[in-house]
Order: C-alpha cells, then structure tokens, then sequence
C-alpha cells in the first residue's frame, strides 16, 4: 500500500462526458510526482480532487491508509500553492505565513517559531512585514509555497506554480522548489504542462491525456521509453511511421524495410518512432541494410547548433537534425538509419 | 447533499422580502384592475380613450422624449471633453458633474422654482435690461419641467457616457484626422458612433427617470402639467381612486419596460456591442 | 493637448447649468428679504437658525438618517452574502435571480411606496415606519447587489481555495478572507444606498403620516406653501452634506468608484 493511493476515481459533471475516467495514482512517502500533459487532460482536476476541491463521482482516495474521500478540503491538512498565488491581499507576508497555524489554535512563539523557520528557509525573513502587492512575482511564489509548507501538510499540491514567472525565474524557483521538498521530505504533486520543468524537478512522472494517466514512470523512463504514441509525441517524438510486427520478432514496414529495436517485441504494436536528433545520416548508398531507409531532402532549416532537414522516404517524410560537422543541401539522396536501440515502438 | 441547498439558503432571504414587499404588493393592487366581475381590460381602454387621460400620458411620453434628446445633445460633448482631460482637471470636472446628482432633488426643483418664476430671476434679469416689459409665464409649464428633467437626469447621461469615452483610444481620433477627417468630422464619424452604447444606456436612466419623475413634475409643473406620477398620486390622495391610480402604476411599469426594450433593440440594430451594456 | 475652443466653450455652459442653479440658492440663503430675491440686499444667518429651530425639519432630519442607516443596514446583512452566493456558486436560474434582486430598480419609486401602502399599510395593519423601512430596503438592495457583487467577481478565488486548505471552514473564509478584500465594495454600496435612501422621495410619499415624514417630503411640503430663504438655508445644509460624503468617498475610494 502506497502512502497517496487514487482508486478508480471518475470525475464528471453532467454524468455523461467524464473529465476523469477510472484514474489509478500511487505515491510513495517522500516522492515529488508530476502530472503532466496539455490543458483539458484532467491534471488540475486530478490536483483538485485530491485536495478535496472537488468530490469524485466514484472511487477512492487515501492517503496513510486513512479514507479521505468524504473528508471536507478544510480538513484535510494538505498545503496548495496555486497558479495565482492567492496571496490573502489584506494581510502582511508573516500574516499569511501564520494564517492556517492560528488556525489550528498552537500557542504564539510556537507560530512564531514557524512562521519564522519558514521564512528563513524560504528566504524570506526581509519582507515579512510587507504586503503581497509589493512584492514580486517570484517572491509571491516563495510566499505561497511558504505558506502551504509551514503547517507542515501531509501533502504538498502545487497547482502550475512557476507558469506566471518569467523564463529565468522560472528555472531557479524550480530548482529552489525541489531543495525545500526534499530538505522536508515531504510527500508532493506537482501538475505541469511544461516537460522540461516536470522532468527535472519530479521522482515520478504521470502523463495524462484526456483524463487516463497514459503513463506512470520515472523522468527518464519516460523520455527514453514512451508507452504510448501521445506520450510519444508529447515528449518530442516526432517520427512516426507504420510497422507491422513479424514472426523472427521484428517489424516490417510499409516499403518492406526490416526493423529491429530493443524494446520488448509485442505483436500489437504497430507504430515505430524515433526522435529527431537520434536518426543518423549519410550519404546516399546503395548498400541496403536493415534500419536503413534512402530518401531526398525536401526541406533544411537552420536551427543554430545543428540543421534540421525534411527527408521524404519510402516510410514517409522523417524529420532528422543533425551537427552542422557535414552539411546536406535540398535535394541531396541520402540514406537515414534507425538505430535499433532508439528506435521506440509504441 | 447540504452543499447544494447553502445557496438557496442565504438568497432565501432577500427573494422572501422581495416577493412580500414587492411583488405582492404589485400583485394585490394590479390584479383587480383587471377583473370587474369578469376578466376586462377596460380599466385599461377606458384609460387611454379618455382624453383627460390620454393628453396627461402623452404629456409624459413627450416630456420625457424631449428631456432625454437634449441630454443626448448636451452630454455626448461634454462627456468627450471630460474624457479627453487632463487627468487633473478630469476629478474636478467629475466632481461638478456628481455634485447635482448626489444633491435631493427638492433641492435641484427648487433651484429652477427661484429661476423660472414669475418674479423669479431669470424674468427679472430679462426685464432689468429691457428685453421684456411683462415677466413671461416659465414656471408651471411643460418647459419648466422639461428644463427640470434636464437638469435631473443631465449628469446621469453625461457619467454614463465618459465611462464610454474614456476607454476609446484618443489616438483613433488622431487617425481619424490624418486620414483628412476634420476634427467635427472625425468626432461624427469616429466618437459618436463608438459612444452609441453609453448613449443608449444613459437615453435609458434618463428616459425612464423622466417618465417616472414625481418630484419635479410636482413642484415645476403644477396642477395644469400633470404627468403620470403626479397623477397617480392624485387619483389616490386626493380622489380617492386606488383602482384608477393602481391602472396609473401598470402603466407606468409596462411603459418602463417598453422603452427598455425598445432602447435595447434600436442599440442591437446600430451596434452588436449595445447589447450587452445596456 | 490641442483643444477645441468651441469644445471648450459648449462644455462650459453645460458645467455653468450644471452648478450655476445650485451657487443661485447658496447666495439666496443669506439675503435679509422674507422672500427669495437675487441679488440678494443685506446679510443675515437668520434663515439657518430657522431651520435649526423647525422642529418639523429636524424631526424629519432624524427620521431620514435612521431609515436611510437601517434601510442599508438591513440590505447589507441581506444582500451582502446573497451577491457571494451569485457570484461564486452554483444556482439554478442564478441570472433570473440577479435580476431579479435588481429589480426595484425597474419599478417607479412611486408604485413602489404606493403598492406597499396598500397592501402592507391598509391591508396588512403594518405601522407606516415598518412600510417605510421596508419601502427603503428595497431601494438600497439593487446598489448593494450590483456594486459588491461586481467587487466579488473581481475577487481571486483561489484565496478562498487557499483558505479552506489551511483549515478555514467555508463560513470563516468567509469572515477571514472575502469580507477583509471586499470592504472597499460594501463601503461604495453603503454610501450610494445610503444617499438614494436619503435623498428619496416618491417611494416615501405614501409611506408616510403624522409623525412619519422623511426631510425631502417635508421639505417639498413646505415648498408648496412657503417661499421664502428658509428653503435655500436647507438646501445649502444638504448640500453641506453632499460635499461631506463626496469628499469622504473620494479620499476612501475615489469618486470614479460609484460613477
């Protein structure tokens, strides 16, 4: 038994679209997971759900073996850092700090403690006594996640929380997010639609499309193993083409090419994919070998450390980059092959 | 589920107090109006072939008409010379402007009482410097209320519309005058039709306030000029007539909505956006 | 700036009919004349003391600040949680209900008060106050309804979200977290229910009696049958209070809050 266990949760709000379909979540103690996938895939209502924003139709939610699924969002205990802060506009940076441990009736120089340990960590003890409005947006992220962490949650939810920052805020709040997590090893979701954010910051990666979690896994699992062809795609895949699986557990595609890849062979699948910068290419040669195709350069664009190039082939038009070390021109046959170790069949 | 009734319960409240206090009331004097041993509406035709009754309520249309056409008139400029202000100037401008609408209007009747009567001031400044040998009759006159009107409702047109105007870009005048529109012409062309939703929501407010209006027809119309209100409040006080004031007050409620709708549709005919303003 | 002098000139005279009428009366209520005259001869204070002494206006003064005060209290207990609950929750018909609640607008003051008269004064026994307390919340309801619900939509929710997280029930976010960010909005409503309250007349003239009689309809009735500078010293009182209540707002909120 996981520490957060979602059980066949199902979401829907006119009983007949749902916005989660019989959604399965394990989070181990400690673990920092990712939601992440485009808008409408049911992420945010997933992070809601567990913080008991909004009540599942059917299924379960539990976290340390206790039944939370009627359990109101006020008693929870959870800490939520929203994607607009939600700063309490009337109140100091210490008054918001302290806002849910005076809640909770502890005596004054304990909440002072706190709210002053907190404040440290999250370096912010110079503000304490401003206001939300003066301050910037990423100290009104640190102001939030301050506040969500010290009435020390059993669960940290963070709602997009770096979406409102500018590009090179965003990068160092995610490195400062993921120092405080596992200084307070405490137990986080964290929902994203930005891949490179998720990957960095997160133990475990949920992607989701269309209110199923299409894959659970680790950061790298899923960059160098995708399931599906939408984690495929979401991830950066962007060559797809059609295999049909043959017996000596190889694929054959289209144009009759043999494929071999070193994924586990699986007679379903029927889609092989490969990123861009993983396909090799030379120069045209007759020499036919498994995992090669020959095709034509169509298009060349310039990318700054490399080129990519369009190449139409009998597999259809596959997109190559490639070291600006040996430079193709439009028009140019060459011959592209598919490394068997990255070649992905979803 | 608890959760779903908490709002009904706390609307409660205030929809209780209304249907006593309002619609009840509405009901129980405006049903027998139409029921004089059967369902008859002619409390209702009787009112309106009566020419007594018919010369007050087109009194009341045209008052209202008049008074809502020379707000248009006086306000649009002005609410665009507000607007295009220095933001300085604007709050003191804001603030003339406010001044008579937050002032009781007894107090905005009076003002035009001393004004326009007999020996009032405007008369005595026309005689003093011979421009009139007897005082003219302004006060108690069809004029007089519709000067009152204006000077009633006159601030509500003119607050409406810079709302309006000082969200237009004061560099589309600029192109407007650099594609050869001069500055009266680009005004026509470019701010009038970009200010015909204030215009129709403030033609609203002033339209309805002036048919509804008790006070100023009272005090600068006189028992001879009675509009709608003055004579609803008649028949009941002084004529004891609750069944012909209740017919008065339907009126006055229908032609309310009318003119609502009508300003709405004629907004939604010249300009999609009026709609949802007004 | 590069100004348009007939602009200029047309926008004068309308600010001139504007305030001009109003200046006539201030210099009216200090002429020594028994009736109103301008210009006026001589200076005297005689007329405010008149007024000071009326009892009938300082009766009707009092009255008109406690039925105004109650009327906006009365919809602000009403109407303040009921403009939360359109704006954030789910309710059946939630556009019909709001306008509906602003709907008093709709309805001429004066067939406002005189229904009420009729049914609650006549038919029902209610003392005329209560019909006149009444008479004024529904006044005052729409201004509350209209002007804090457009401070609450404004509002973030997520602050609410917040709150409930950190252990607030629904009813202490509630006090804690809306009502502290939405004073500014309840204020603005106060003062605009307040002074239409005050201010009022046609839902009033029925709903009144002996004892009974708000300023602005003893002020009317003293009007028809008096002309004299009495009449001007009031008015200049009221608009003492007008520029009291301006100014309050605009260093609180600022004038553009309530136009």
């Amino acid at each position: 038994m996981s520490y957060v266990e979602l059980k066949d949760i199902r979401v829907s709000y006119d009983n007949k679209n749902n916005i989660l379909k019989d959604l399965n979540l394990s989070i181990e103690k400690g673990e920092l997971v990712s939601l992440l996938g485009p808008s409408g895939c049911g992420k945010t209502t997933t992070l809601r759900v567990i913080a008991g924003l909004i009540e599942p139709n059917d299924g379960e939610f539990l976290v340390d073996n206790q039944n939370l699924t009627k359990v109101p969002v006020h008693k929870r205990e959870f800490g939520m850092v929203f994607q607009s802060y939600a700063l309490f506009p009337h109140l100091t940076i210490k008054e918001n700090v302290a806002f849910g441990l005076k809640l909770r009736k502890e005596k004054k120089n304990n909440i002072d403690k706190k709210v002053k340990d907190i404040l440290e960590i999250t370096g912010l003890e110079a503000l304490s006594d401003r206001y939300p409005k003066q301050l910037s947006g990423g100290q009104r992220q640190r102001v939030a996640l301050a506040r969500a962490l010290v009435i020390e949650p059993k669960l940290l939810l963070l709602d997009e929380p770096l979406s409102n920052l500018d590009a090179k805020l965003r990068l160092s709040m995610r490195i400062e997010i993921k120092r405080i997590q596992s200084k307070l090893g405490i137990t986080s979701v964290f929902v994203t639609h930005d891949q490179e954010e998720c990957f960095s910051i997160s133990d475990k990666v949920a992607v989701m499309n269309k209110g199923v979690i299409e894959q659970f896994d680790t950061p790298e699992e899923i960059y160098k193993n995708p399931k599906t062809e939408f984690v495929a795609r979401f991830i950066g895949f962007e060559n797809f083409f059609t295999l049909t699986p043959t017996e000596d557990w190889k694929y054959k595609a289209v144009d009759g090419t043999v494929f071999q890849s070193n994924r586990d062979w699986e007679p379903g699948k029927q889609t092989g994919t490969i990123r861009p910068d993983d396909i090799e290419m030379a120069a045209s040669t007759t020499q036919h070998t498994d995992n090669t195709v020959s095709g034509v350069i169509k298009v060349r664009t310039f990318l700054g450390k490399s080129y990519q190039y369009e190449v139409e082939t009998s597999i259809g038009t596959l997109i190559a980059n490639k070291a600006d070390d040996v430079v193709y021109q439009v028009g140019d046959a060459v011959t592209l092959s598919i490394p068997a170790h990255k070649l992905i069949i979803v | 589920m608890t959760q779903r009734r908490t709002p009904y319960l706390i609307l409660a409240p205030g929809l209780i107090l209304l249907i006593l206090f309002l619609v009840l009331p509405l009901i129980s004097a405006i049903f027998p109006t139409f029921f004089n041993g059967g369902f008859t509406l002619s409390n209702y035709t009787s009112f309106f072939l009566d020419e007594y009754n018919f010369g007050i309520f087109w009194r009341t249309i045209k008052v209202s008409l008049i008074a809502t056409l020379i707000c248009v008139v006086l306000g649009v400029p002005t609410a665009y010379y507000i607007s295009q202000s220095p933001k300085k100037w604007r709050g003191l401008l804001m603030s003339i402007t406010l001044f008579p609408l937050l002032t009781n209007s007894v107090v905005r009747s009076f003002a035009w009482i001393t004004i326009l009567g007999q020996d009032g001031i405007l008369n005595n400044a026309l005689m003093n410097i011979g421009l009139l040998s007897k005082p003219l009759t302004l006060l108690y006159t069809e004029f007089a209320i519709i000067i009152g009107s204006v000077y009633l409702f006159l601030p509500l047109m003119v607050i409406t519309l810079v709302g309006i105007l000082e969200n237009i870009d004061s560099e589309i005048m600029e192109a407007a005058e650099t594609l050869g529109a001069n500055r009266l012409l680009a005004f026509v062309k470019v701010i009038l039709p970009l200010s015909v939703p204030g215009i129709i929501v403030g033609s609203i407010l002033v339209f309805t306030g002036s048919m509804t209006a008790y006070t100023t027809p009272q005090l600068l119309g006189g028992n001879r000029n009675i509009m709608l209100a003055t004579f609803l409040y008649q028949s009941a006080t002084a004529l004891g007539n609750w069944q012909g004031a209740s017919v008065i007050a339907l009126i006055m409620i229908v032609a309310t909505l009318i003119v609502m709708k009508l300003f709405n549709w004629v907004a939604g005919r010249m300009d999609k956006r009026g709609e949802a303003n007004a | 700036m590069r100004k348009n002098v007939s602009l200029k000139i047309f926008a004068g005279l309308v600010f001139a009919f504007l305030i001009v009428p109003l200046l006539i009366i201030i210099v009216t209520s200090f002429g020594t004349n028994s009736t109103i005259q301008f210009p006026i001869q001589g200076f005297t204070l005689e007329w405010y003391t008149k007024v000071f002494n009326n009892e009938s206006f300082m009766d009707s003064f009092f009255l008109s600040l406690q039925v105004a005060f109650l009327a906006t209290l009365l919809a602000l207990i009403i109407g303040v949680p009921a403009a939360y609950s359109l704006a954030r929750h789910t309710v059946f018909g939630r556009n019909w209900i709001k306008s509906f609640f602003l709907s008093p607008t709709i309805v001429p003051g004066l067939v406002v008060g005189y229904s009420m008269y009729q049914f609650i004064v006549i038919k029902f026994q209610f003392p005329i106050i209560q019909g006149l307390l009444l008479g004024h919340f529904l006044i005052c309801l729409p201004y509350v309804i209209r002007v804090v619900g457009s401070t609450i939509e404004q509002l973030d929710f997520s602050i609410e979200e917040v709150s409930w997280t950190l252990g607030c029930t629904k009813i202490q976010t509630f006090i804690k977290v809306v009502l502290p960010n939405i004073t500014s909005g309840i204020f603005a409503s106060f003062m605009l229910a307040f002074i239409n309250s005050f201010n009022n007349i046609p839902v009033s003239q029925f709903l009144s009696g002996p004892g009974v009689t708000m300023l602005p309809t003893s002020l009317m009735n003293y009007i028809e049958y008096n002309y004299d500078p009495s009449v001007s010293a009031l008015s200049v009182v009221l608009m003492l209070g007008t520029v009291v209540l301006m100014f309050v707002i605009e260093k609180t909120l600022g004038l553009a809050s309530i136009s």
